[in-house]
C-alpha cells in the first residue's frame, strides 16, 4: 500500500486557476512587447480604411461608412478568436507546450478561456480605437438610445464567438498545418458572409440565413439596427439577439464534445506529440 | 563568369522549387486550392456586393465593377508575393530555425529570396485566373481571352513582378532586422493596398497620400492590366495618359523601387547581422 | 477544495505496470511497430531506466504512460490507474520532462513560466512560488529567476524544465533523455537533483530514458533494455553487467584503414563487437568467449592491413551488456 497521500484539487479550482494562468502570458506580452500597439491598431484600421475608400469611390451615403467602421471593430474580435485562440494550439503543439497541457489535470476549455481573456484588453482597445477614430474621421453618428441594448447584443455575440473559437480550436488538436490553412481559408469567406462591410440583407434570405450560423452575422446586424438609423432590416434586432443567445450554449456544448473527441483521436493517431511539421 | 551565372541560376531554380514545396507539400492539394482560391474570390464578392448595394448594378457603372474585380484578381500577386512571402521567411527563422542555413549558403541570400518570391508569384497565378473567371461567369463582366492585349499585359506584369519581388525581399530583410515582427508582412501588404489603386482610384485618397501613391509602380501596373483586359471599356485611373505614358511611369517607378529596395536591403542586412537576429528564436 | 486520494487497487504498489503493451503507427504507406508486447513492472520508489538506441520505442512507451498516446493493444497502469480509461485522474499524479524541451512562452520570465504551469495543477499560488524558489535555488538558478526564457542557455533551460517537473510533486515522474546535449556540469546537477528529490519521499518513482549508459548505471535501481519495440533484458545494472562477467572484454585501438568490424564479428568466439571513432582512431570494444580468441582477432586485424595502436583488457560495463544483448552499441546506427 502506498505510504504517500496525493493531493488532488477540485476541477473547478484547476479550471479557474488555469484561466488566470493562461491569461498571464498574454497580459505580460501586451506589457512587454509594445509592438502590439502598432500591429493591433494598424492592421484592422488600414483594412477598414480601404473599405471606406471603396464606398467613397462609389459615392455611397455616409451610413455605409458606419457599416464599415462597426464591421472593422467586430473584425478585431473575430480575428482574435481565429488566430489568437483557435490557431494558438498549432503553435503550442509545435513547441511542445500542448503536450504539457494535455498531461496536466487542466482542461482545454480553461486554457482557451485564459487565452481569450488574456488578449481581451488589447482586442477591446483595438476595436474601440477603430470605432472612435473611424467615427470621428468619417463623421458617423449613432442612435444614443440604442447604446445599452447594443452593448448587450455585443456581449452575447462575443460569448458566442468565443464558444465557436473553442470549437475551431478542437480542429487544431488533430490537424496541424491543415487547420492553419483552414483558418486562413475561412477568414475572407466569413468576412463576406457575415456582412462585415455591407448590410447582411444584401445577401438575400438563403445566403444570409446560412451565414447566420456565424454569430457575428446576426450580432453585427442587430447592433447596426440599434445604432445606425436606416439600416436595412434582415431579421428584427430582438430576434437576432435571441438567436445569438441560443448559439452560446449550442457552440459551448459542441466545443466540449469536439475537444474531447479530437483529444482521443489525437492520442490514438499520435498527433499530440508531433512537433513542427 | 559563365560558371558563376550557371551556379546562380541553378541556385535560383532550387530556391523556386523549395518555395513551392514549402507552400504546397504539407497539405492536401484540395485544401491548398481552396486556400488559394477562397480568399481572393471572397474578397471579390465582398466588393461586388458593396458595389451592388450602392449602384444597383446599373449598366453605366459596370466598368467600375470591372475595375474592382480586375484589381482584386491581380492583388493576389501582392498578397502572396509580399505578405505570405515575408511571413514565410520569418517562420523559417523563428519557427523552423532553418533560415540561418539559407543565409549562410554560398548561393547568396538575395538569390535564395528571389527564388522563394518567384514561387509565391507562381502560386498566386491560379488565384488571378480564378477571380477573373468568377468575374466573367458569375458577375458577367465583359472579359474575353481573345480580346486581351497580351503583349501589354505581359510587359506590365513582368515589370511589376520585378517591383513586387524587390519589395518582398526588402521587406523581409527589414523584418529580419527587427525582433518579433511576425504579422507585419500582412500589415505592409495592407498599406500597399491603400496605395495601389486595386479597389479604388488613388484620386480618392487625400492629396499628399495620393501623390505618394503616384510614386508607386502598383497603380500603373494595375491600370495597364485593366486596359489590356478590358479592351477600351476599362474605368481609368489615369484617363489623360496613353498606354505608353502609363508604361513609362511604370518603368520609372520600378527603377525607383529597385534603388530604394537595394539601399534598404543593405542597411537592414547590416543591422540584422550586427544584432545577431538572423538566427533569432521566435518569441510569440 | 483539495481532497486526498489513497490508491486502493492491488496494483497500487506498482508505480508502473504494462501488460503486452503494443503500439503501431500507421501512415498512408506503411505500418511501423514501435512497441511490441511490452510487459513491465516498476515498483513504487524505484528509479527505473529505459535504455535503447534511437527508434527503439522508449519515447513511445513514455508517451503512452503519460497519456499522450493510446496503445494499439495491451494495457498500462501508472500509480494504479489505467492510462486509457482513468487518464483524467492520473494526470494530477504524473509529470514529464523531456530533453531539449522548448515548451512555454518566451515572453515570460523563469519564475512566471513555472508559476503558470503550477496553476494548471491547481497549486496554491503562494505555495507554488515558495516551492519554485526552493527548487531554483537547489539547481543554482536563483539568479536567473527573473530572466526571460529566450535569454536562457540550453543548460539553464533544461534545469528550469526539471523544476517544472518536480514542483508539482508528482507520484511518478517521467524523464525522457533529460540530460541530452547538456554539458557535464549541468548534467551532473540534473542527476543529483533527481536523486535528492527521490530521497525526500521514498514513494516517489522516476522512469528515465537515456542514451547515456553511465547515467543509467549511476542513477537507476533497475533498467530495461529496449530494442526494436521489445524489452530484451531487465534487471539491476549490476545484474546486467554480471551477464557479461564470464566474457573477456577487450578495447582495441586501430589506426584508420579498411573497415574490419564485420570480419571481427564473424570470428568464432567473438560474442559482440562495436566500434566508435575518436580522435582519428577506431576504438573497438570486443567481447570474447575466452582469452584464446584474441590471437585470431589479431590475425584478422593484421590481415586487413590495420595497425594496432592500443589494446586493453577491462572490467565489463553496462554498455557491454547492452552490446551483447542488442548486437550493437547505443550510438551505432542499425544496418
Amino acid at each position: 500500500m502506498s505510504t504517500a497521500q496525493h493531493v488532488q484539487h477540485s476541477p473547478l479550482r484547476i479550471f479557474l486557476k488555469t484561466i488566470a494562468a493562461r491569461a498571464y502570458p498574454r497580459v505580460m506580452a501586451a506589457n512587454r512587447q509594445k509592438t502590439w500597439v502598432f500591429f493591433d491598431m494598424a492592421f484592422p484600421m488600414v483594412g477598414a480604411l480601404a473599405m471606406v475608400l471603396v464606398y467613397q469611390g462609389l459615392h455611397a451615403p455616409r451610413q455605409y461608412l458606419g457599416f464599415v467602421v462597426m464591421g472593422g471593430a467586430m473584425l478585431a474580435f473575430w480575428q482574435n478568436v481565429l488566430w489568437s485562440m483557435a490557431a494558438q494550439f498549432s503553435w503550442d503543439r509545435g513547441n511542445g507546450t500542448l503536450e504539457l497541457y494535455v498531461i496536466s489535470p487542466t482542461t482545454f476549455e480553461g486554457v482557451l478561456l485564459g487565452m481569450a481573456l488574456g488578449s481581451m484588453f488589447t482586442v477591446t482597445l483595438r476595436a474601440g480605437a477603430i470605432l472612435l477614430l473611424g467615427s470621428l474621421l468619417f463623421g458617423i453618428t449613432y442612435t444614443a438610445a440604442g447604446t445599452l441594448p447594443a452593448i448587450g447584443v455585443f456581449l452575447l455575440t462575443l460569448a458566442a464567438l468565443y464558444c465557436l473559437g473553442m470549437l475551431l480550436a478542437s480542429l487544431f488538436l488533430f490537424y496541424g498545418r491543415e487547420a492553419w490553412h483552414l483558418s486562413n481559408a475561412m477568414q475572407e469567406p466569413i468576412n463576406f458572409l457575415s456582412g462585415l462591410y455591407f448590410p447582411v440583407n444584401a445577401l438575400g434570405a438563403y445566403v444570409g440565413g446560412a451565414a447566420s450560423l456565424v454569430p457575428m452575422t446576426l450580432g453585427l446586424d442587430a447592433m447596426r439596427q440599434l445604432l445606425l438609423p436606416g439600416t436595412p432590416v434582415f431579421i428584427p434586432a430582438g430576434t437576432e439577439a435571441l438567436l445569438v443567445a441560443v448559439q452560446i450554449p449550442v457552440f459551448a456544448v459542441l466545443a466540449g464534445i469536439s475537444l474531447r473527441y479530437m483529444e482521443i483521436r489525437a492520442r490514438r493517431d499520435g498527433k499530440l506529440v508531433t512537433r513542427w511539421e | 563568369m559563365g560558371v558563376a551565372i550557371t551556379r546562380q541560376w541553378t541556385g535560383y531554380a532550387a530556391a523556386v522549387r523549395l518555395g513551392w514545396a514549402v507552400s504546397s507539400n504539407w497539405t492536401r492539394p484540395i485544401l491548398f486550392i481552396v486556400y488559394s482560391v477562397l480568399r481572393p474570390v471572397s474578397m471579390a464578392l465582398i466588393l461586388a456586393v458593396m458595389y451592388t448595394v450602392i449602384t444597383g448594378n446599373a449598366a453605366a457603372t459596370r466598368p467600375y465593377l470591372a475595375f474592382l474585380i480586375v484589381g482584386t484578381a491581380f492583388w493576389s500577386f501582392i498578397q502572396e508575393g509580399v505578405s505570405e512571402f515575408a511571413t514565410g521567411i520569418l517562420e523559417d527563422r523563428g519557427r523552423y530555425h532553418i533560415l540561418k542555413y539559407s543565409y549562410m549558403a554560398p548561393l547568396g541570400f538575395p538569390i535564395f529570396l528571389i527564388g522563394r518570391a518567384t514561387s509565391k508569384l507562381a502560386s498566386a497565378a491560379a488565384s488571378v485566373v480564378i477571380v477573373l473567371l468568377v468575374g466573367t461567369l458569375a458577375l458577367h463582366l465583359d472579359i474575353s481571352p481573345l480580346r486581351v492585349d497580351y503583349p501589354l499585359l505581359v510587359a506590365a506584369c513582368l515589370l511589376a513582378f520585378v517591383s513586387v519581388i524587390a519589395f518582398a525581399i526588402t521587406l523581409s530583410m527589414v523584418l529580419l532586422a527587427g525582433r518579433d515582427l511576425h504579422g507585419y508582412g500582412e500589415i505592409m501588404a495592407q498599406f500597399l493596398y491603400l496605395f495601389s489603386g486595386a479597389i479604388f482610384p488613388i484620386s480618392v485618397l487625400p492629396g499628399p497620400i495620393a501623390w505618394l501613391a503616384s510614386l508607386s509602380p502598383l497603380p500603373y501596373w494595375l491600370e495597364l492590366c485593366r486596359r489590356a483586359i478590358m479592351h477600351g471599356q476599362a474605368y481609368l485611373m489615369f484617363p489623360n495618359l496613353s498606354d505608353g505614358e502609363v508604361f513609362l511611369r511604370l518603368v520609372a517607378a520600378t527603377a525607383g523601387t529597385l534603388l530604394l529596395g537595394y539601399v534598404l536591403y543593405r542597411m537592414a542586412d547590416r543591422r540584422a547581422r550586427r544584432l545577431g537576429y538572423i538566427d533569432m528564436e521566435a518569441n510569440w | 477544495m483539495a481532497r486526498t486520494h489513497h490508491p486502493s487497487s492491488d496494483t497500487s504498489r506498482l508505480a508502473v505496470e504494462t501488460r503486452r503493451l503494443t503500439r503501431v503507427y500507421k501512415t498512408r504507406r506503411e505500418l511501423t511497430t514501435a512497441l511490441q508486447d511490452v510487459d513491465l513492472e516498476v515498483g513504487e520508489g524505484e528509479l527505473f531506466g529505459v535504455l535503447g538506441p534511437n527508434g527503439a520505442g522508449k519515447t513511445t512507451l513514455i508517451k503512452i504512460l503519460v497519456t499522450l498516446l493510446l496503445p494499439t493493444s495491451g494495457q498500462a497502469f501508472v500509480d494504479g490507474l489505467d492510462v486509457v480509461t482513468d487518464y483524467k485522474r492520473l494526470r494530477s499524479r504524473i509529470g514529464m520532462v523531456s530533453g531539449g524541451e522548448q515548451a512555454g512562452y518566451g515572453i515570460l520570465k523563469v519564475r512566471e513560466q513555472l508559476w503558470m504551469f503550477s496553476q494548471f495543477y491547481g497549486m496554491d499560488s503562494t505555495a507554488a512560488r515558495k516551492r519554485i524558489d526552493e527548487l531554483l535555488e537547489r539547481l543554482g538558478l536563483s539568479d536567473a529567476a527573473n530572466k526571460q526564457i529566450t535569454g536562457l542557455s540550453s543548460g539553464m533551460r533544461q534545469k528550469m524544465n526539471l523544476v517544472r517537473g518536480l514542483m508539482t510533486d508528482p507520484r511518478v515522474l517521467f524523464l525522457d533523455e533529460p540530460t541530452v546535449a547538456l554539458d557535464v556540469s549541468a548534467a551532473r546537477d540534473v542527476r543529483s537533483e533527481v536523486r535528492r528529490w527521490m530521497r525526500e519521499d521514498p514513494t516517489r518513482t522516476v522512469i528515465l530514458t537515456t542514451h547515456y549508459m553511465q547515467e543509467a548505471d549511476e542513477l537507476c535501481d533497475r533498467v530495461a533494455i529496449v530494442n526494436r519495440g521489445r524489452i530484451v533484458a531487465e534487471g539491476t545494472p549490476r545484474a546486467l553487467k554480471q551477464s557479461v562477467d564470464d566474457d573477456v572484454i577487450v578495447d582495441l585501438q586501430l589506426d584508420p584503414g579498411t573497415p574490419v568490424l564485420d570480419r571481427l564479428r564473424a570470428i568464432e568466439g567473438v560474442g559482440a563487437a562495436s566500434v566508435r571513432e575518436e580522435d582519428g582512431v577506431d576504438r573497438f570494444s570486443l567481447m570474447l568467449a575466452d582469452d584464446g580468441v584474441l590471437p585470431r582477432v589479431m590475425t584478422t586485424v593484421e590481415g586487413a592491413g590495420r595497425h594496432v595502436s592500443g589494446l586493453v583488457r577491462r572490467q565489463p560495463t553496462l554498455e557491454d551488456a547492452f552490446v551483447k544483448l542488442v548486437g550493437r552499441s547505443m550510438t551505432e546506427e542499425e544496418a
